[in-house]
């Protein structure tokens, strides 16, 4: 059951085509993953989405509503860089879009000491937001974010500016957060993504150049990969090898190496003689899975 | 409704706590007595501080009580104006640069609740201050010249309030397109100084113009009745507040979802 569908997605800036034509729909329930580098696109996507910007061309449909429609009641939307009011303190801020998202006063009040308390910055409830640390706005973005009880929550780079800690508990909370509704989040650090996601979206030039589920995408870009480290430069080692034709592209990085080969079988059992008839100097073997690393840098580069 | 109730309260409240409610009121008290004080006290004023030769004498004519409401007026028109634009240029361009306007917007809110909650908030602070200020001036007046009939002040007081109101109104106006607040400053005076400038000019085709209502606020003081062409002028300046209202909300909401 998808959630939002959108068809041909265009957006462009005095004639500069940002995003080229997006299809794609949400499934409900889950954690999608928007990746993409830099300017491919991400928080432009994010932004038609949450109805904050109009599509050039295109359709967002939100689950049966009518295209076109407001569809903002629906959604949590927490930007890259959450501002406040500085003046007002941080459960002010919360009753506040609390009550303009539709909560009733009382709502508001019950609904915004949960929330403080949920993203672990009720100590500081009574304070202005003005003094909040970094790390404290943008769990104060994410309680604003789901305040109204929205079905959607997209979030923009939620844990870019955060420390290792911070990263930690946001990522935790997304885990939470992921059984009530159905969450989509850009971002360029792929371990999180691998975390937390369940589906993932490749944006690159404002084209979504790939999308699936990890365990599809790991099966449709599956290379026969293996690491091996020496405890010096194993170039002379692998001579024997690159001969014997098993290896298709050999990288080098200093002690390490890093192959691809054609029969990862075969290619086992040609290192494991080798290793054991020449006496290599291996510290460490292993084959590979792929990450999303790699598929990073495959989809970006081609 | 309920809506523009809590964005409304919210205005207020930050305008609270920014003090706005104090210095505003504040500001126009001094404008409002400053006229009726040096007025009063000029003579001695010159003589103390006057470079004067031994026993020369200074003839003022004392300016009536009408004249002297109607400087109080012209401190409003000069310096009041200057002070309304000054704290309302960054009503929404400011949260807009801050991005603290997306933050709201991406709630269910609507965008005309949103420039018109504004709009009322700024249009409550300045009619209070201004009525503070009047007040005072009008006492003032009073005390040291004699004092104008209450129901006089009263009518003087809304006729300006008009001209007032629409310096408000066109300062949201600019604040609906423009990003930064210091142009929406620049561009709104620039406004009213153009539109006082023509209709200085060419005033005799102009009798409607908004910029009049300063002449015909001081000249209802002055004589009996009101001055010809004002009932109209300020129907004209009441529609010309709502045109420009309308249109704000309008290039808003446009504006917002275009960037």
């Amino acid at each position: 059951m998808s959630i939002i569908r959108v068809n041909g997605l265009k957006k462009s800036f005095q004639g500069l085509e940002i995003i080229k034509g997006l299809d794609f729909s949400l499934n409900e329930g889950k954690c999608i993953a928007l990746l993409g580098p830099n300017g491919a696109g991400k928080t432009s996507t994010l932004r038609m989405l949450s109805g904050l910007m109009k599509p050039s061309s295109g359709s967002i449909q939100f689950q049966n509503e009518n295209i076109g429609k407001d569809i903002r009641q629906y959604i949590g939307y927490l930007p890259q860089y959450p501002v406040f009011y500085d003046w007002m303190t941080g459960r002010e801020f919360l009753e506040y879009v609390g009550k303009l998202g539709g909560l009733s006063n009382k709502d508001a009040k019950t609904r915004s000491i949960e929330l403080l308390e949920l993203v672990g910055i009720s100590d500081a409830k009574n304070r202005k937001v003005g003094k909040y640390s970094g790390g404290m706005k943008q769990r104060l973005g994410i309680a604003q974010a789901v305040i109204h009880n929205p079905q959607l929550l997209m979030l923009d780079e939620p844990v870019s500016a955060l420390d290792p800690f911070g990263r930690r508990e946001v990522l935790e909370l997304l885990e939470k957060l992921k059984r009530t509704m159905t969450i989509l989040f850009s971002t360029h650090i792929l371990n999180d993504a691998e975390e937390v996601c369940d589906e993932i979206l490749f944006l690159h030039k404002g084209l979504i150049v790939e999308s699936g589920t990890l365990g599809e995408l790991r099966q449709r870009h599956q290379k026969s990969k293996i690491d091996l480290e020496f405890h010096e430069k194993p170039e002379k080692y692998l001579n024997h090898l690159s001969e014997r034709k098993l290896i298709s592209t050999l990288n080098v990085e200093g002690n390490r190496a890093s192959l691809t080969v054609t029969n990862i079988e075969e290619a086992k059992k040609a290192i494991f003689h080798e290793a054991s008839v020449h006496n290599w100097p291996l510290t460490k073997f292993e084959i590979s899975k792929l990450t999303l690393e790699d598929l990073f840098m495959e989809v970006v580069q081609k | 409704m309920r809506q523009f109730f809590i964005l409304f309260q919210k205005e207020t409240l930050e305008s609270w706590r920014n003090f706005k409610w104090i210095w505003m009121p504040i500001s126009f008290i001094l404008l409002g007595i400053m006229d009726p004080l040096t007025q009063h006290f000029l003579p001695q004023i010159l003589d103390s501080v006057g470079d004067l030769p031994e026993g020369a004498v200074i003839q003022l004519p004392t300016p009536s009580a009408a004249e002297v409401l109607t400087m109080s007026l012209s401190q409003f028109n000069m310096i009041g104006v200057l002070i309304l634009v000054l704290a309302t240029m960054a009503a929404i361009a400011g949260e807009r640069k801050s991005g603290v306007a997306a933050m709201i917007l991406v709630k269910p809110v609507s965008y005309f609740s949103f420039v018109t909650a504004k709009w009322l908030s700024t249009l409550l602070m300045m009619w209070i201050s201004y009525f503070i200020g009047m007040l005072s001036a009008w006492y003032y007046v009073g005390l040291l010249f004699e004092f104008i009939p209450f129901a006089d002040f009263i009518q003087s007081f809304f006729i300006y309030g008009c001209w007032l109101s629409l310096v408000i109104t066109i300062t949201i106006f600019y604040n609906t397109f423009l990003k930064t607040a210091g142009l929406v400053g620049f561009i709104t005076l620039a406004t009213i100084i153009l539109l006082t400038t023509l209709t200085g000019i060419f005033s005799n085709w102009l009798p409607w113009s908004p910029a009049q209502i300063m002449s015909y606020a001081g000249g209802s003081l002055v004589s009996e009745g009101l001055p010809e062409h004002t009932i109209e002028t300020i129907i004209f300046t009441i529609v010309t507040i709502f045109i420009l209202l309308s249109l704000s909300v309008v290039i808003f909401r446009k504006k917002e979802l275009e960037d």
